[in-house]
């Protein structure tokens, strides 16, 4: 095995041997982080699961959190937003195309760079576990699918209206904390995260994780069992209530004292939880997570702070660097004769070969197709030409009284024929 | 943002100059209106390219429509390369073989009776919510159906809206009503397929206007687009959004690129976005600031007022307006000449513009006062007050639309469209295209129309062709397209009768007591009988405008969604009790109580026996 790996790297030439030597940097990187610890990406999923306007508050807890999140340095393409209505441009909202959380107004969470992933009926229970453990339809776009690894951090924040083990969505149906504990579990067998933070603002929320058993999870709710959450303040002018006291004490620590580079740990947080502010028990769960508390910095699951590591002798795990550059080996074999250059002008290859079999196929129908508008003409069809169109494909067809008389007629007849054949059977 | 619009204020006002009615420019618009150029510029393109121009038309009631429209050019290869055009888009077309993309968001009602005919003669708008049209190509139907879901999913992710909901039962395939615009070989025509699909129910929000601007070259940092507020956007009595991309080719079908073109069109009610300004809560206006029409008779002691408006017209500014002034001028456009970059102004000549330093007035047509940006630097632009107010004529639409429901109950319904033809001289040529969701079940035979007045149906006058595709149960919407005709200076009634359908429990949405939205009725207009060629169309005529009925809502026989609870509970209950009580009869023994042996006498009996055995024991001993 070891010589054609030799081999592989010791005769590269051209793009090629560049190809190779980006594959090797790049397994190398997984495989010395596959044991060390830390993170290399942060994402954030936000859901808010409330409809209708008098649930503002919620909409605006998760868009405070965007706005933390995204301040801390996440980028958009990195956290999934599930807002379940509009209240940013809802017809009752006296401040259109902006949402506040404070009464101060000092703040506009709508801003003018939002972009929302999943928003209105799309928020559901099944596109959220969807959504968590990869499970998704053939054409889901990048901005709607959480493309994490083993090496994520994700922060998972949700808002709505909850009772003992479940949380409402949309007013229509509800997630249950075995239903999120189960999908925690998948994304932990899948690779698909490193730590997670999972904090959650609804009534009785600390029994949403109560049932969570995969590891490395950090879980914090707003209230302990048989506890409402209450919100903080009203808008008059607004109308409602702008944000839940859980959401807007957390957020108070946040824009107080967190700054991307800032040292803060997760402890320091947790401890600034004050019952009587918050007018419940704010919940920690923490027996599923390895490290100390007060190891874990804030920016490890609100910012966006990579672990740097220098790798050592980059030549660990061997066998896959093998198969991987016998797999380069192939496909640039294939695709590219002349050995000329990497992977871009392969997949070029691949796209002009994949070009010219559509070609060859359409001149082939193509073929068909004259063949078919030539029998239809010679076939006496004098129509228009949208009609030989309409012919062609499904559609909408053309509604057209013909003969109508002709065609009572044999209708009439066929059903005297029938009132005949009764009668004379019955007579028989 | 305060400050921000505070200061360029000050600057501009120090600087202002005038540019008063009797400024000599007859010379120089004479000498440019012979280079004017419309909507497709003639010169030669080249591949990459980009121009950027706003129009305001004041309309009447103190309303101004902003059109904005931004046109980026790309080459139509496949390659990688990519200048203005956005790559994102770009990739998003070639992995779903669209040849050609039309995205409209839309919003709030264009009141044709004041306003007129829509911006582009209805062409860059689109129905209220979303809707999207593309030209795929593919071999067959099933094969352009997987393409257009791949490209409807892909667009949801790039625009933030729900546009992965237009699956089968909401796609349609208009045969009438639509032509590609862009320049297609024949080869290529021969398999496009045409797709058509609408969510009318789509909020139209910030979210969907900050991927639009991100397309943009400046993406709204210099230039005309850095006017697009969010904030004002969507404060907007009606406002769209829409993203037209085509093939476009010389006259020799050489030297194709591609064009996008994105258009913001809005109508800003000047009144109330001056209002807002100072205060965003409205609050009623002091009594003695009220204007009264003293001639009414409401007038009385308690002081209550007939409100008079179109008094005059009001002053305002672009700053005032949308929040901020244009913040230099896009860099791409600007190598492509400058006029390319600019401001236009549908009033008379003889209402006073103050512009900033810097800009130059050009007319390009004589409706239009057009200015070019300054290079650098804020441009604003001040129309002060002006009495008597400037009366700006609008073109009446070809035709007006209506439609709404008729009939009662939670069973079956009615359609009607009023459909009003304003001319005198000339009758007017359209298809109206309809596409209902599945659980809106129209008859066909009762499609009817008639004049208005007249008690007797018609159909053989007005109605001309009519392709239909009936719905499936789940599986796809009705797909109704007529083309009709309505006499000159008359109004016809389009009717049909419909069947709600009873959906099962889970299809209904969580706020299914607001009932489910029909899509808007889209009407294109086609050219006047004399003049034929073209593609597409009734007997190969042209549409030559769009208008649009607004959205209906359906009320659909709605189930109290608590009741499946309570049914259960009471079926448990009943089924408890039944099952209760014939298990008890089965397993149970039932006698007198009289024949019930005494407990006591059998624990007496034990104690008997132990008794016993212990005097036995100690007998014993």
């Amino acid at each position: 095995m070891l010589p054609s790996f030799t081999r592989g790297v010791a005769a590269p030439s051209g793009a090629f041997g560049f190809f190779c030597t980006v594959i090797l940097v790049v397994l190398a990187c997984l495989s010395s982080t596959a044991s060390a610890g830390g993170h290399t990406n942060n994402w954030a999923v936000l859901v808010g699961t409330s409809r209708f306007w008098f649930n503002y508050r919620h909409l605006a807890n998760v868009l405070s959190m965007y706005r933390t999140v995204k301040r801390l340095g996440i980028p958009d393409s990195q956290i999934i937003m599930m807002l379940s209505d509009d209240v940013a441009c809802n017809p009752r909202n006296a401040f259109p195309g902006t949402v506040y959380n404070n009464a101060d107004r000092a703040l506009d969470l709508y801003g003018d760079n939002i972009e929302v992933d999943y928003r209105g009926y799309e928020v559901t229970v099944e596109n959220f576990i969807r959504l968590l453990t990869d499970r998704v339809a053939l054409d889901t776009p990048r901005s709607k699918r959480l493309l994490t690894d083993d090496r994520s951090n994700i922060f998972i924040y949700m808002t709505g209206h909850g009772g003992n083990e479940f949380l409402k969505f949309q007013d229509a149906e509800e997630i249950s904390a075995f239903d999120l504990a189960d999908a925690f579990e998948q994304m932990w067998e899948k690779k698909r995260y490193h730590e997670m933070l999972f904090m959650i603002d609804t009534c009785q929320a600390n029994t949403m994780y109560s049932k969570v058993y995969s590891p490395n999870i950090i879980a914090t709710g707003s209230s302990e069992i048989n506890q409402s959450s209450y919100s903080h303040h009203g808008d008059q002018d607004v109308g409602v209530a702008v944000i839940d006291r859980y959401t807007y004490y957390n957020l108070e620590y946040l824009e107080k004292n967190v700054q991307p580079n800032s040292k803060h740990t997760l402890k320091e947080l947790f401890d600034s939880y004050d019952n009587d502010l918050i007018k419940s028990s704010p919940g920690i769960r923490t027996d599923l997570f390895k490290r100390k508390l007060d190891e874990v910095l804030i920016t490890d699951f609100f910012g966006n702070v990579q672990n740097v590591e220098v790798d050592g002798d980059g030549l660990r795990g061997r066998e896959d660097l093998i198969a991987l550059s016998r797999l380069a080996a192939n496909l640039t074999a294939r695709y590219r004769p002349d050995r000329e250059c990497g992977r871009r002008s392969a997949k070029k290859d691949v796209k002009q070969s994949m070009k010219k079999e559509a070609k060859q196929e359409a001149k082939q129908k193509g073929v068909k197709r004259d063949e078919e508008k030539k029998v239809m003409q010679s076939g006496g069809f004098n129509g228009e030409a949208i009609q030989t169109q309409q012919k062609k494909r499904v559609g909408a067809m053309r509604v057209e009284e013909k003969d109508s008389w002709g065609r009572t007629a044999i209708g009439g007849g066929a059903l005297v024929a029938c009132a005949f054949a009764w009668a004379v059977s019955s007579v028989l | 943002m305060h400050l921000l619009s505070s200061l360029p204020k000050l600057r501009l006002f120090l600087t202002i100059i005038t540019l008063s009615i009797c400024l000599p420019l007859a010379s120089t618009s004479s000498s440019v209106s012979s280079a004017s150029s419309t909507a497709t510029p003639s010169q030669a393109p080249s591949e990459h390219d980009y121009n950027e121009h706003l129009t305001l038309r004041p309309l009447p009631g103190n309303s101004l429509l902003a059109s904005f429209n931004f046109k980026s050019n790309g080459s139509l290869d496949h390659g990688d390369h990519m200048l203005l055009f956005p790559r994102s888009l770009k990739q998003v077309l070639t992995a779903s073989w669209a040849r050609e993309l039309h995205v409209k968001f839309t919003l709030g009602r264009w009141n044709a009776e004041e306003y007129g005919v829509q911006p582009n003669s209805g062409r860059t708008a689109g129905g209220t919510g979303v809707e999207v049209w593309a030209w795929v190509e593919a071999g067959d139907e099933e094969e352009a159906f997987a393409r257009w879901t791949t490209l409807t999913n892909a667009l949801s992710g790039l625009f933030c809206a729900s546009l992965n909901f237009i699956d089968a039962t909401r796609t349609i395939r208009p045969v009438l009503s639509f032509q590609p615009t862009g320049h297609h070989s024949d080869a290529t025509l021969s398999r496009l397929h045409l797709l058509h699909g609408s969510l009318p129910r789509e909020p139209v929000c910030t979210e969907n206007l900050t991927p639009f601007l991100k397309l943009l070259p400046c993406k709204a940092k210099v230039g005309i687009s850095t006017l697009l507020d969010g904030h004002k956007l969507f404060d907007a009595n009606w406002q769209s959004m829409s993203i037209d991309v085509r093939p476009v080719c010389d006259d020799n079908g050489e030297n194709c690129k591609l064009e996008m073109e994105q258009a913001v069109d809005m109508v800003v009610d000047i009144e109330r976005s001056l209002r807002r300004r100072d205060s965003p809560i409205p609050k009623p206006r002091p009594h003695d600031q009220l204007l009264c029409d003293e001639t009414k008779p409401y007038l009385t002691e308690d002081a209550s007022c007939f409100p008079l408006d179109n008094l005059f017209d009001l002053g305002w500014s672009l700053s005032e307006i949308f929040g901020r002034p244009i913040t230099g001028t896009c860099p791409f456009g600007v190598k492509e000449g400058v006029e390319a970059l600019r401001v236009c102004l549908e009033v008379p000549d003889s209402r006073p513009v103050f512009l900033s330093v810097g800009s130059q007035e050009r007319k390009f047509d004589p409706q239009n006062r057009c200015f070019l940006l300054p290079g650098e630097g804020y441009f604003d632009m001040i129309l002060p007050k002006q009495r008597p107010p400037t009366l700006s004529p609008s073109t009446p639409p070809a035709l007006f639309a209506e439609r709404s429901f008729t009939g009662y109950g939670q069973e079956r319904g009615g359609v009607q469209t009023i459909l009003r033809n304003p001319s005198l001289t000339h009758s007017v040529d359209f298809v109206y295209l309809e596409s209902l969701p599945w659980f809106m079940k129209p008859y066909l035979h009762t499609l009817s129309a008639r004049l208005s007045g007249s008690p007797q149906a018609n159909n053989e006058a007005f109605i001309k062709e009519t392709y239909y595709r009936p719905a499936l149960d789940r599986k796809r919407g009705t797909h109704l397209e007529i083309r009709m005709s309505v006499p000159r200076n008359s109004t016809v009634l389009l009717t049909y009768d419909f069947e709600k359908a009873v959906l099962r429990y889970t299809e209904y949405p969580p706020d299914a007591n607001r009932g489910f939205d029909i899509a808007p009725a889209i009407i294109g207009i086609l050219e006047s009988q004399g003049v034929v060629g073209g593609v597409g169309g009734g007997e190969g005529r042209k549409v030559v405008s769009y208008l649009r009925t607004t959205s209906l809502l359906l009320y659909l026989p709605t189930p109290d969604f608590s009741m499946p609870y309570n049914v259960i509970i009471l079926t448990s209950t009943v089924i408890a009790l039944a099952f209760g009580t014939v298990f008890n009869i089965l397993v149970r023994k039932f006698v007198l109580k009289s024949e019930v042996p005494k407990l006591g006498g059998r624990v007496s009996g034990l104690v008997g026996k132990v008794k016993n055995l212990l005097l036995k024991k100690r007998g014993k001993e």
